[in-house]
Formats: structure tokens, C-alpha cells, sequence
């Protein structure tokens, strides 16, 4: 958790000051207020990775309730508000719904000396990040954001990517690439 | 910080929740030793929360939110502590130590080996799911990993010691990665023992006269 997050800061975006408000002070407004944008987010995207009715419901508890007790853990100079969910409700998913464990790298587990921190160009905000990219992502040709699509909401790796749309997997490879460059962009760097 | 790094697919698949366990567990465990991996995966993560925001919203319940509110009363205030973080200086990242059970105190001295041929050895433990499985592997210094085919990708991670094959040379927290039907032969340093996680899309089959006898000796 950063020292400079601080839930009373108006820079930082209102979703975020949310988290942090449930994270400092167990708000349970801030919390309603949460569920109210995540939870219909949450369930759409269990939907389209084939989940039925009831199945993406329980996913929104389970995601809901996770927020809530990890809240601490919510870092807004390394993720958005809405990045943290995403992780959130992809690992529960897997957990969940493919029933397989979803091997996660923990803040302690680093091998490196001293690189726990984030890099200090790395310290900009998450959620201006988020913009950026929502733009880059808006422009990308169709072949290519038909490539994040299948993998982000329909569970499919690449290779499948390549098998069930009839594409060599090496131009599968290729969008994928070329949608990565464009996605580097929004980071400020040269891919 | 490592030289071989996981295909970019391969971080993108994992950032998407696409990647299936087995995989997954290499790149985590490679994350462990790789800031610049650490961020592309933190990008793309970014990117899944910009989709989660523009996917196309679904009405929950009306009872759904009051669910969740009684729930949290009955929750803890915390999760208890994510489990067994690896003690310092151990010689597994995190994610494999946890997969093995996180009881080996970062070391391999828990770990029982299968010896496949003199100087090679594959661990007992293994984690298969789907056609995917991952074990490890142990070269004895000089030792080189007999002649193999497979039918599906494979890859290394460098957990202790260094090999070389024909396309480089692997150190701690490098990865090698070889498509279907590529030959390669794996030797270890002459200094040290290497030992490797070892992830197969398929088993193992390995050709030549000690083939039969080599596949019988595979535990996967
Ligand atoms: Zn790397």
C-alpha cells in the first residue's frame, strides 16, 4: 500500500478513492457505490466467457466479497480501481468456473534484490494510464482487437485463437504482436 | 535480470486468463525473477481493465448487492495471509514453491527424483492438468538430457545452475522454449548441477534403443 494514497486526495479519481475508502475506513457507502459500477461490469464479462445466469451472479459475490477483504492491497499508483477488479474476477473465474488454480506472483515473491517498488516512471496514475490506452485500444484495426477480444472474453490461448478461426497460428502471432506494439504506446514506450 | 523470456503470447495469454494452469505456473515463476515481464504482464492487465469497463454491463439481481451486504458482516475483516511466501535466499520463486505444497523451505531437499539415465533425474512431484504437465528437472553437472521428440511445445525454467542447448545458453530465471519438433539437446554446466521446471504440453516420448525402457522410467 503506498504512503501517499490517501482517501481524502481529490486528484485521485473517484473510483479508486472508493477502493481506498473500504480499504482505510471499511466504508460501506463506498462500498455500494462500488458494487453498483463493478458488479453489472463483472457479471457481463462472465457472461460472455460463457458463464449462465446464476453462475455469473455467484462470480459477482465471490469478486464483491474479495474487494472488500483484499481491499488493503489496492495500490492506485500501480493499478486503477478498475485493473485490480479485472485480476480479481479473472483469477476467481478460473478458480471458480475452469476449476484449475491460478499460479500468482505475491508482492514478497520477488528473487531480484530491491525491486519490490514500482519503477519511478512507473509512479504515474494508473487511471491516466487507463485512458490512454482505452484510446489506443478504440483504434486498433479489427483483426487485432478481434485477437484481445477472443482471449480476453473467450478464454481462448492463441493457438486455439488460430485453430477455431481458421487462421495459421502465425498470423494469430502476428496481430497479436502488432496489437502489443500499439498497446506499448500508451505507456510511453517504444515496443 | 534474465536474458529468455516467455514468447509474448504467452505473457498476453496469462494477462487474459486464457493460459492454462501448467503454463501458467512458468511465467508466474519466471515473473518472480523479471521486472521487465512484471510490467508488460502489469500492462496487460491494465488493458483487461479497460475491457472490463467497456464490456457491455448485465443487470444483477435485485437481492444481489443485500447478499453480498450480509455477507460482509460474517467475512473477516481480512483474508488470512496469503500462504507460504518462500523464505529468503531459497532457490524456488514463489508460485512453484506454493504449487509444491510450500513445504520444502525454498529448497529442494523434500523433493524426491526418478533417475531417467545417469545424471539426469525428473522429480516425483508433478502437476498435470489438461494435456499439459510439469515436472522437474535435475542435469548433474556435464550432463546432458538424452535425445527426445515431442509432439508439443516445451519449456524450461532455470531454477539453480545454467545449460546450454543449440540456440544459447539458459541461467537462473531464463526460459527455453521449443516448438513441436525441434530438436534440442539440453547439456548443464560443467561447474554446477542445473535444475530446471520442466513443462510439456504432451509427455515425453523418447526415441532410440533406450526409448522404451527411458518412457517406462516417465512419471507423468
Ligand atoms: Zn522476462
Amino acid at each position: 500500500m503506498s504512503l501517499q494514497a490517501d482517501s481524502n486526495d481529490p486528484t485521485v479519481p473517484s473510483l479508486e478513492r472508493l477502493l481506498l475508502a473500504v480499504a482505510q475506513g471499511r466504508d460501506q457507502q463506498a462500498f455500494r457505490a462500488l458494487f453498483q459500477h463493478f458488479a453489472p461490469r463483472v457479471k457481463g464479462y462472465a457472461r460472455k466467457l460463457g458463464a449462465d445466469d446464476g453462475a455469473a451472479e455467484e462470480l459477482v459475490q465471490d469478486v464483491m466479497l474479495t474487494v472488500w477483504q483484499r481491499a488493503d492491497t489496492f495500490d492506485p499508483d500501480l493499478a486503477s480501481a478498475a485493473t485490480w477488479i479485472y485480476t480479481i474476477a479473472r483469477n476467481r473465474r478460473i478458480d471458480r468456473i475452469r476449476q484449475e488454480r491460478r499460479p500468482e506472483l505475491h508482492p514478497d515473491d520477488s528473487m531480484l534484490d530491491g525491486d519490490g517498488a514500482p519503477p519511478p516512471d512507473h509512479q504515474v496514475q494508473a487511471a491516466q494510464e487507463a485512458s490512454r490506452l482505452r484510446a489506443v485500444i478504440g483504434d486498433l484495426p479489427p483483426e487485432q482487437a478481434e485477437v484481445l477480444r477472443l482471449a480476453y472474453y473467450e478464454d481462448k490461448v492463441h493457438s486455439e485463437i488460430s485453430v477455431e478461426q481458421g487462421i495459421p497460428l502465425g498470423t494469430v502471432k502476428t496481430r497479436l504482436r502488432l496489437a502489443l506494439v500499439r498497446l506499448r504506446r500508451a505507456f510511453g514506450e517504444e515496443a | 535480470m534474465p536474458a529468455h523470456h516467455p514468447a509474448p503470447e504467452l505473457l498476453f495469454d496469462y494477462a487474459a486468463g486464457s493460459l492454462r494452469e501448467v503454463q501458467a505456473l512458468l511465467v508466474a515463476s519466471h515473473l518472480a525473477y523479471c521486472a521487465e515481464c512484471r510490467r508488460r504482464v502489469a500492462e496487460l492487465e491494465a488493458c483487461g481493465g479497460v475491457l472490463l469497463e467497456e464490456v457491455a454491463a448485465e443487470p444483477v439481481s435485485d437481492g444481489l448487492l443485500d447478499a453480498v451486504l450480509a455477507k460482509l458482516a460474517d467475512a473477516p475483516a481480512a483474508l488470512p495471509p496469503q500462504p507460504a511466501t518462500p523464505p529468503p535466499n531459497g532457490i524456488l520463486p514463489g508460485p512453484l514453491h506454493r504449487a509444491l505444497g510450500g513445504s520444502m523451505g525454498g529448497a529442494l531437499d523434500g523433493v524426491d527424483w526418478v533417475r531417467i539415465v545417469p545424471g539426469i533425474h525428473l522429480s516425483g512431484w508433478s502437476l498435470g492438468v489438461g494435456t499439459a504437465s510439469a515436472c522437474l528437472l535435475r542435469m548433474a553437472a556435464g550432463a546432458s538430457v538424452p535425445a527426445h521428440r515431442h509432439t508439443d511445445h516445451e519449456m524450461l525454467l532455470v531454477l539453480t545452475g545454467a545449460f546450454s542447448d543449440e540456440f544459447g545458453r539458459y541461467r537462473v530465471g531464463d526460459v527455453a522454449s521449443y516448438d513441436p519438433d525441434t530438436p534440442h539437446h539440453a547439456v548443464a554446466d560443467r561447474d554446477g548441477e542445473c535444475v530446471c521446471l520442466l513443462v510439456q504440453d504432451k509427455p515425453l516420448v523418447f526415441t532410440g534403443a533406450l526409448g522404451w525402457l527411458l518412457n517406462r522410467g516417465f512419471r507423468f
